[in-house]
Order: C-alpha cells, then sequence, then structure tokens
C-alpha cells in the first residue's frame, strides 16, 4: 500500500504534467485514496497462473506502405493558439539557468 | 423511422422546409431545459441539405440515409463543424478532417444536425462533468440522462433527431439508451472504425449507433460498420445480416448483475423476461463470477490509457492555451491543469500513478488479468446460452447532482455494462419498460460479431413490448 499525501500528488502532477490549486491537492489527496482503497479489492485475488489480456483482438493489421495525402500546412495550423510563419509558435524547451 | 421519411420526401408528401422544421420547433421548445446540443446546425444550412438528399431520393440513385438528421457525440471529429469533446481544453476546436464514421454517414446522405453534449473526454456515467453544463433527461428534468452520450440519448428521446452516435468505453452508449428508452449498440470491438475519435481508452471503446428502433439501429450500424485502413484495429470480416426468433432462443439471466440491480429495475426486467418466456424463450440463470473486480479491473485499464492518450493534449498545438510564458515543462502544466476538468485530471493522474515503477504489477496488470478471467468466462456461458441478458443499468436514472461528488457510487453504475468492452463482445440496450415513468432498459451481450443478432433480438422484443419510437411527453 502507497500513502497518498501531498508528496505523492505533487510527484503525479509532475509525472501528468498538470498543475493543481492547493485546493485541488487537498482534495486530489482525499478522492485518489478512496478510489485506491477501491482498486485494491483486486489484490485479494491470486492470479499468479493468469496471463495478462492488454488488448481483446489478437493482431492488428497494418495498411499497404504507400503515401497517403495527408492535412495540408494551413490545416495543420488551423487550430494552433499561436503561429507564425507558418510555424507553431511554442515554449521554450530548456531554461537559461539550470540552477 | 427511416424509410417511411424518405418515402415522404420522395413523394413530396413532406417537403423539406416543414419536415427539418418540425425537429427544429421541438428543439426551440425543449432544448433550453434538456441542453442536449453543444453545437447546433443553422436550421437553414440543414434544410438546403434535405433538399439536395431529396433530389437524390427521386432520381433513384441515392445513400441508405437520405435526408435524415443525425445528432453526433462531440467527440467525433467532425470537418468544419467545431468538436470539443464537453472540454474547455477543446472549446473552439474545429476538426479540419472527417472522422471515418462522419465519411461513411455523409457518403450515405446522412445529415448532422449538431454536436450532444457528453461527459468531458467521456469520462463520467451522466453527462455532468461536461465542461458546457449537465443533459437533463426528457423523461425527468431533475435527472439525468445517463452518459457519457447522454446528449445523444436525450435528443433521441426529445426526437430532436431521427439517429444518433454515441461512443461506449465502459457504457457509455448503453446507459444513455436506457435512461431515455431508445436503444444503442455497443458493436463487438473492430468492427467501426476508431478513426477521428478523440481517444479516451483505446483498448475498450466503439463508436455505435443509437437510434428509436430497431430497423433505425440495424440501417445506421451498416453503414458505420466495416474495415478502415485508417484504424488498424478494424476487422476485415463481413457482418452478414442474421434474424433471431424468440422461439428456442436460449437466453441466459445474469445472476449476479440481477443481485446488484435495485428493487424496481429489476421489477421492470423481470416482466420483460417472463414476456420472453412465454414466447418461448429458454431461459437459465447464469453466473459471470468476478463481478466485484470487473468494475476496479475496469476502471484500472481505462484510467492508464487515458494517461497516455490525454498526454497529447499541450496546448500548443491546438486546445486551450493559458498564454503564459515559460519553460515547456509549466507552460503544458499550467494549460492542462486550466484546461482540463477535475474529473479528467482525476483520471490521468490516477492511471499515471498505475503506470508508475512500482505500481505498474501491483495495478495494470492485474487488472488485465481479471480482464482474462472476463473474457474467459464470457466465452464459457456463450458455450451453452445464444445471448446473455441482465438490467442495462442497476439503478434507475440518479437525480442531477445525486452521484456526481462520490467517484465510487459514480463508478459503480457501470457495473453491468463494463464486462462488454473489457471482452470486447457487443452489447445492446434495448427498453424493457418503465418505473413511475423512469426508463429501464435491458441490456443483451452476444458473442464477437453477432452484432446482427442483438439488433435482430431487439426487432423481436420491440413486438412483443410495443416500445418503439418512444418520445418523453413534454
Amino acid at each position: 500500500m502507497v500513502e497518498v499525501n501531498e508528496e505523492l500528488i505533487k510527484r503525479l502532477e509532475r509525472l501528468s504534467l498538470i498543475k493543481l490549486t492547493p485546493e485541488e491537492r487537498e482534495r486530489m489527496i482525499r478522492e485518489v485514496k478512496a478510489v485506491l482503497d477501491f482498486f485494491d479489492k483486486i489484490n485479494s485475488l491470486d492470479l499468479s497462473n493468469v496471463e495478462p489480456l492488454f488488448h481483446p483482438l489478437a493482431e492488428s493489421r497494418s495498411r499497404e506502405d504507400s503515401p497517403i495525402t495527408g492535412l495540408s500546412q494551413e490545416e495543420a495550423l488551423l487550430n494552433a493558439p499561436r503561429k507564425e510563419n507558418g510555424f507553431i509558435v511554442g515554449p521554450r524547451i530548456y531554461s537559461g539557468d539550470q540552477s | 423511422m427511416i424509410q417511411e421519411i424518405q418515402r415522404n420526401l420522395t413523394e413530396g408528401r413532406l417537403d423539406p422546409e416543414s419536415y427539418v422544421e418540425a425537429y427544429y420547433v421541438r428543439i426551440e421548445r425543449r432544448e433550453a431545459k434538456v441542453r442536449a446540443f453543444i453545437t447546433l446546425r443553422p436550421m437553414e444550412e440543414v434544410i438546403e441539405e434535405v433538399k439536395r438528399s431529396v433530389e437524390r431520393l427521386r432520381s433513384g440513385r441515392h445513400g441508405r440515409l437520405e435526408g435524415i438528421l443525425i445528432a453526433v457525440k462531440d467527440n467525433i471529429s467532425t470537418m468544419g463543424i467545431r468538436t470539443t469533446c464537453g472540454s474547455k481544453m477543446l472549446e473552439t476546436y474545429v476538426p479540419p478532417f472527417d472522422a471515418t464514421v462522419i465519411e461513411r454517414i455523409r457518403r450515405e446522405g446522412g445529415i448532422i444536425v449538431g454536436k450532444t453534449n457528453m461527459d468531458e473526454f467521456a469520462m463520467g456515467s451522466t453527462t455532468e462533468t461536461s465542461y458546457f453544463g449537465p443533459t437533463r433527461n426528457p423523461w425527468d428534468l431533475s435527472r439525468t440522462p445517463g452518459g457519457s452520450s447522454g446528449g445523444s440519448g436525450a435528443a433521441l428521446a426529445a426526437h430532436f433527431a431521427e439517429l444518433a452516435l454515441g461512443s461506449d468505453t465502459g457504457g457509455s452508449i448503453r446507459s444513455p439508451a436506457a435512461y431515455n428508452a431508445v436503444l444503442g449498440l455497443k458493436p463487438s470491438y473492430g468492427t467501426v472504425s476508431r478513426y477521428g475519435l478523440i481517444a479516451y481508452a483505446n483498448s475498450l471503446e466503439q463508436i455505435g449507433p443509437m437510434a428509436r428502433n430497431a430497423n433505425d439501429l440495424e440501417v445506421l450500424y451498416s453503414v458505420i460498420a466495416g474495415p478502415d485502413e485508417r484504424d488498424a484495429t478494424t476487422v476485415s470480416a463481413v457482418l452478414e445480416k442474421k434474424e433471431v426468433r424468440l422461439n428456442g432462443l436460449r437466453l441466459g439471466v445474469l445472476d449476479d448483475m440481477m443481485e446488484v440491480s435495485e428493487k424496481p429495475v429489476k421489477s421492470v426486467v423481470n416482466d420483460v423476461l417472463n414476456k420472453l418466456s412465454s414466447e418461448g424463450s429458454e431461459l437459465k440463470e447464469v453466473k459471470l463470477g468476478y463481478l466485484d473486480y470487473a468494475l476496479p479491473a475496469y476502471y484500472i485499464i481505462a484510467m492508464s490509457e487515458a494517461s497516455s492518450n490525454l498526454a497529447r493534449y499541450d496546448g500548443v498545438r491546438y486546445g486551450y492555451s493559458s498564454g503564459e510564458e515559460g519553460l515547456w515543462t509549466d507552460v503544458y502544466s499550467i494549460n492542462r491543469g486550466a484546461g482540463f476538468g477535475w474529473e479528467v485530471k482525476r483520471r490521468i493522474m490516477l492511471g499515471s500513478f498505475m503506470l508508475s515503477a512500482g505500481y505498474y504489477e501491483m495495478y495494470y496488470i492485474k487488472a488485465l488479468k481479471i480482464r482474462r478471467l472476463i473474457y474467459d468466462n464470457i466465452a464459457s456461458i456463450l458455450k451453452s446460452v445464444d445471448l446473455i441478458l441482465s438490467p442495462t443499468m442497476p439503478i434507475l436514472p440518479p437525480k442531477i447532482g445525486d452521484v456526481i461528488n462520490d467517484p465510487i457510487r459514480l463508478f459503480a453504475m457501470d457495473v453491468n455494462t463494463v464486462v462488454a468492452n473489457l471482452a470486447g463482445v457487443p452489447a445492446i440496450s434495448v427498453p424493457a419498460g418503465f418505473h413511475n415513468g423512469l426508463p429501464v432498459g435491458l441490456q443483451a451481450i452476444g458473442p464477437y460479431l453477432s452484432d446482427y443478432s442483438l439488433i435482430s433480438f431487439a426487432r423481436e422484443l420491440e413486438k412483443i413490448t410495443g416500445y418503439r419510437d418512444l418520445t418523453a411527453p413534454e
């Protein structure tokens, strides 16, 4: 059993890239705890000889490896909140000071 | 009633204007309270499309859905029509392409009347987690229409459209079908393309048809089903239409699902079972086993897949942007923190937790093992019966606000429906009757690829119950 506390929720915020407010964090602690209690029921079953079933289909098919028409540049940029000269403007990918 | 509408349009007994206006008059009268739509198309546009359909109908060269008004769940991409997924994250998102099912509907002359309300990213069972506010059940405005495809179900119950599309990850088509006294099919996994469906949990979900009678349901399913190069999980099997007869049909009644259902639901379903028995169907009690474990297993798998699927929303390529400057991890976290609603955040974070080192084996893998046990048990039950029956929902439609703040009670609503998604088999919900004016649905689960048998069963059931083309009174 894991202890659901502020530290865990902060770790999950980093893993999920979701920033919570302090009030949301409090509520998340309570509800994650309740849901995990509910999930822990599955640990009472002995499943050592059961193979996991990842997907209802045994296999999937691939299409012919031939080009198809995709979106045009204009279409692909249609929903981007910030764009410049046909490019999407994104945030910085590293911080100048690594302190 | 597709056939009747098309005949009337062709023969001029119904002109395009008054035909479309009748739907919009109903919408005008009730939509302010029901709120089935997130986006409704302008009536004039719809009339123009119907006019072109009428020309094709009269030429004799027309599609199977020619002139029919269809409501589409707002997580199915429609080119040029806003597709929000019930989320602030996608409030202004307009897809530059059509989902495969939409392409097929348009090709057959079907006309989209609007995009329907839903739980945010399909995460919910009552349509209350929508960023746009809840949809209300036309049969009782103080209650939820079920979910997550609640807008589609309510649109049919109020007759805002003739047909609807929903998506079903753990019951999201069948729940609103049951609660709105309409029909809904969760198809066999892989028979309907998911291309253009905004993903929640890939291994569980399917787009499926919803309708006011079994014949219409069959037409819509036959249009949307079929292999698609753009979805590698579609199967190439061609399904043949099949008729079942109630006389001699072997029906397994799921004892454990009956047990967990509340009394009024059980009694309505028992009445239908008695009718089936008088028609000569052979009823026997069967037990699924592991029902207590199905629900946690389902939610563990769904949340794990969701945490990975919803990683794509960054507010940079599309979606909600806070406009903040800074390092990418901070900007993404702020955009996602503000763009997603509570239920979505909780499910993503729980999914991230269960897939993280040290917990993967403890939750995710164990859930997949339970999935195997359920898959095997359903297959084994279906060796001795033709179809498996149960109530679709264990409780009557809850009041707005009643279950939404208690995750465990919310999850418990899906106990009867999730097993079909875990196993990939088809399941249908058909109106079974009413308790104090509130609809109750009967669920039938069949073997893999038996979708047309389920629809045929629904048609036979319709004959004995008389429940078809029901509209909730105003």
